[in-house]
């Protein structure tokens, strides 16, 4: 019998045959692995072939549930979507919320996990009768909402639907899964999707799972509930993530210009305290969540669009347009393709450097020119003309076009980078070189130390490294559980009470040592799947740019974060991790992972 | 630019004043917290505080370093050649301040540091009448020389003086600074207080004039009123009287940013008139 809160069995489709077998998930790896990203990653290590091209057939695209999924506590509605990413080469995993958590646990499974590819166009089902594929010729090329519309009407109720748009069939390497109207957006999940020629996949709730203790759950429901009203929560609630933009400004942490500034002098057009008096439309929240940080704007065309930081950041400032209207279409344009907006805006702005240094041949591809944008945008979503190119990414478009440009690209490890300036915020410059995902704010929230007061932001060190192993291992038990991160703050001992919950819903009787140890295989395991499919050391850095050019801050001063500084705090994290210089796990970490075949090693 | 840093000499008798000057408070805060504060915005290195054989401190930040005089009474050269010594590996200069200057402007600070960028041993204001080697910038090589002195009984700054370069900033050099210009046209940075009435006249100054700019929730961005934000104007000498004076609390899930620079949550973090104080969440996710 499985423990409370799972059924112990993932379900493995075979997209080109249409065969599907139950995988059971023995108690030790959920245990170890607990949910979410970190059962998706042991499932990628048991699953992916090694070194399969990411849009291959064969590589495997795992939607993974939690053990919380189903029971009452405050944005657990989350589900994990983990593949070889397109983009990088290695691991990436991306979460999204609402009804498709629900259902897709209850069709009885802890993971659907597709492999294989469809001759045509298909949509993917899975409900209490098991998996079948269903022709989807006709949604092939509508966008994400409007396909899973129709799949909706065709299926009747029931029925919660991830689908892809355009980009995902086209290949975008930074395309997105939508459901809900959110995506699990990074590493180009959709173009893995779209490889498999899988439009969507529905899921029906045919079962239920209990939690081992009911009332200690509803009780830490309860509690938690009253918590998510609180102050630790008010950003995201009273003025959603985009509040970010204006303060991090004036605190020159706000990338602009493709990183060339920290600041962007138009920022107050795009700015939450004003935007939102004049164009929010409404305010929701995901499926079981009672901060709802979810600010809708109203964009042209009379569309609504659901508004965050990162969008905002990476299709304004990045690119260098503040015309509200324009970053608003950008964004509703890129949800309506299913693009990643971060990749999507560091790669455009990448090209528009690229452009007014005369290393491309696009000469109206400028910053701040709005009409620019959004003509990037569409020619990526249908990969035509420049579009084609911009569609690889940054760092693979950098290396076709070569001449000193990848020096510039806005990457780490292939991953475009969020909108956390380096040179400013140091502990995360660590977080971003040295995350399995590459450049990313979500896996790593080093930026918590950096805006604590308690470390110097500007200049990295030791304590720096200790805050981004620690909020790497926070991330890692957050995103297995899964609980939404914007909860976090409301934790004063996070791995214990987290232990605490996890313990009601299973039966287990965890504490937070254990999670915390849960937290660090789920890192380390990421590390070993990214090796095997060729990580090198040097993957683990940052853009040339941040290590070269320093920035201003509005004191007067300047921030440099330098090579030597930067490889400093990377030894202090190995250091910490218990890996060698190179970044290798020693040999009884790597007992502890419960990893099938032997240990990968650099070549 | 050289690296540097800071050194507070908080070791004198007080005799005319009648009490520790380190500990009085002035807006807030105590004269030494203050100037800790100042040293460390201005100069964006450590800060060493040099006192007396076990002088009790007011409480300071906790990155702040004490050293101990050698010996008591000694005078300023002995204490200006332990604040050097210890920091002689890690700055090449050291602005070194007594403690009690409760109007020691960064702007002030950053000028005359300049003076040893520029080449100099020794930036040595004479501001308001007289040479200020205790509101002055030494390179820290100068610990050596300064150790030796006061081996040989040679305990007055000059004698420093006489055996390396000095640059002496005259008022109209100090005010060639733009900044310096703006923010401390008389110089105030050097008025110390000495006894009874210059501490009651120093106290009944206001607080210096800032402003003051919140974000996010504080900012009432989901539809309070308009008039709670944008910059206003405020009289505070630290982050927590800005933080009052806006009517927020710094705590928890607020910090705060001085001229957008280092952030805190400490609510001496001493301001400087002209100073921007900026209030946001500290949860930053994205
Ligand atoms: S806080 Fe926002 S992202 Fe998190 S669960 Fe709630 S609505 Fe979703």
């Amino acid at each position: 019998m499985a423990p409370g809160g799972y059924f112990g069995r993932a379900l493995v489709v075979d997209a080109g045959s249409g065969a599907a077998h139950a995988l059971p998930l023995p108690e030790a790896v959920l245990r170890a692995y607990i949910g979410g990203v970190g059962l998706g990653t042991w499932l990628l290590h048991r699953l992916a072939p090694e070194g399969a091209d990411p849009l291959a057939p064969a590589a495997p695209l795992a939607f993974v549930f939690s053990p919380l999924v189903g029971t009452p506590l405050t944005t657990s509605a989350k589900f994990a979507v983990l593949a070889k990413s397109p983009l990088t080469g290695m691991l990436t995993d991306s979460l999204a919320s609402s009804g498709f958590a629900i259902a897709g646990k209850l069709t009885g499974h802890d993971a659907i996990v597709v492999t294989g590819a469809c001759d045509r166009p298909a949509a993917l089902l899975v409900d209490g009768s098991g998996a079948r594929l269903e022709d989807a010729a006709d949604l092939w090329g509508l966008t994400a909402a409007d396909a899973t519309r129709r799949l909706r009407e065709r299926l009747g109720r029931g029925w919660k639907v991830a689908a892809i748009g355009p980009a995902g069939e086209r290949g975008v390497r930074y395309a997105t899964i939508s459901h809900d109207g959110r995506h699990a957006g990074r590493g180009g999940l959709g173009a893995v999707l779209g490889a498999k020629r899988v439009k969507a996949v529905a899921v029906r709730a045919a079962t239920k799972v209990a939690p081992a203790d009911p009332r200690a759950v509803l009780a830490a429901a309860r509690d938690l509930r009253a918590r998510s009203f609180g102050p630790a929560t008010a950003k995201y609630r009273e003025a959603g993530t985009l509040a970010n933009l204006l303060a991090f400004n004036a605190i020159a942490t706000l990338p602009a210009r493709n990183f060339q500034e920290a600041s962007f002098a138009e920022a107050p057009r795009l700015a939450a305290e004003d935007l939102s008096r004049m164009r929010q439309v409404a305010r929701h929240g995901c499926a079981s969540c009672t901060i709802g940080c979810e600010h809708i704007y109203a964009a042209p065309g009379n569309r609504a669009v659901r508004v965050e930081y990162e969008n905002v950041f990476a299709l304004g400032p990045l690119c260098g347009v503040s015309d509200p209207d324009a970053v608003l279409a950008a964004s509703a344009r890129c949800d309506e393709l299913g693009l990643d907006t971060i990749s999507a805006g560091g790669t455009i702005a990448w090209a528009m450097e690229c452009a007014e240094r005369g290393l491309i041949d696009a000469p109206w591809l400028r910053f701040g020119d709005a009409a620019a944008l959004l003509r990037a945008i569409d020619q990526i979503g249908a990969r035509e003309g420049i579009g084609d190119l911009l569609a690889e990414g940054s760092r693979r478009a950098a290396g076709r076009v070569g001449r000193g440009s990848l020096a510039f690209a806005p990457q780490v490890k292939g991953l475009e980078l969020p909108g956390y300036e380096p040179r400013t915020m140091q502990a995360m410059a660590l977080g971003l070189a040295v995350n399995a995902r590459g450049a990313d704010h979500n896996r790593s929230g080093a930026y918590e130390a950096d805006l604590s007061g308690d470390h110097d932001r500007l200049a990295g060190g030791p304590a720096h490294a200790a805050a981004a192993v620690e909020t790497e291992d926070r991330a890692a038990v957050m995103d297995s559980l899964i609980l939404c991160k914007f909860l976090r703050g409301v934790f004063a001992d996070p791995f214990g009470e987290w232990a605490a919950l996890l313990s009601a819903v299973t039966g287990w009787r965890a504490d937070g040592a254990e999670l915390r140890r849960a937290g660090r295989r789920i890192v380390l395991a990421k590390r070993l799947f990214n090796l095997r499919e060729g990580w090198r050391p040097q993957d683990d850095w940052l853009p040339e740019r941040l290590l070269t050019e320093p920035v201003g801050l509005a004191s007067g001063r300047t921030a440099a974060l330098t090579p030597e500084r930067l490889r400093a705090m990377i030894d202090a994290y190995y250091a910490l991790r218990g890996l060698d210089g190179q970044g290798l796990p020693g040999q009884a970490d790597l007992e502890d992972l419960l990893l099938p075949g032997p240990a990968p090693a650099l070549e | 630019m050289p690296s540097a840093a800071g050194i507070v000499l908080a070791g004198g008798r007080s005799s005319r004043m009648g009490t520790p000057k380190a500990a009085l408070e002035w807006h807030g805060s105590t004269l030494l917290r203050r100037t800790v504060g100042i040293l460390s915005r201005a100069t964006g290195g450590p800060v060493v505080v040099v006192r007396a054989p076990g002088q009790a401190l007011p409480a300071l930040p906790p990155q702040t370093e004490v050293v101990d005089d050698p010996r008591e009474g000694k005078g300023p050269v002995q204490g200006l050649a332990a604040g050097l010594a210890a920091l002689a590996e890690r700055a090449d200069v050291a602005f070194v301040s007594s403690t009690d200057l409760p109007f020691l402007h960064p702007a002030f600070v950053r000028r005359v540091l300049r003076a040893v960028a520029d080449g100099a041993d020794v930036g040595l204001p004479v501001a308001r009448g007289y040479p200020q080697p205790l509101a002055a910038a030494y390179r820290t090589t100068l610990a050596a020389l300064a150790g030796r002195l006061v081996a040989q009984g040679r305990l007055r700054p000059a004698f420093l003086f006489d055996e390396c370069e000095v640059a002496r900033l005259d008022e109209a050099a100090l005010r060639a600074d733009p900044v310096v210009a703006a923010l401390d046209p008389g110089l105030e940075s050097v008025v110390n207080v000495n006894d009874p009435a210059g501490y009651a006249a120093a106290r009944a100054r206001p607080a210096p004039e800032v402003t003051i700019q919140l974000f996010g929730p504080m900012a009432g961005a989901a539809g309070r009123a308009q008039a709670s934000r944008g910059p206003r104007a405020a009289r505070a000498a630290t982050v927590a009287g800005a933080a009052a004076a806006a009517g927020i609390e710094l705590a928890g899930h607020v910090v705060a940013a001085v001229n957008g620079d280092q952030i805190t949550r400490d609510g001496e973090t001493p301001l400087a008139t002209g100073d921007t104080v900026f209030f946001l969440a500290a949860d930053a996710g994205g």
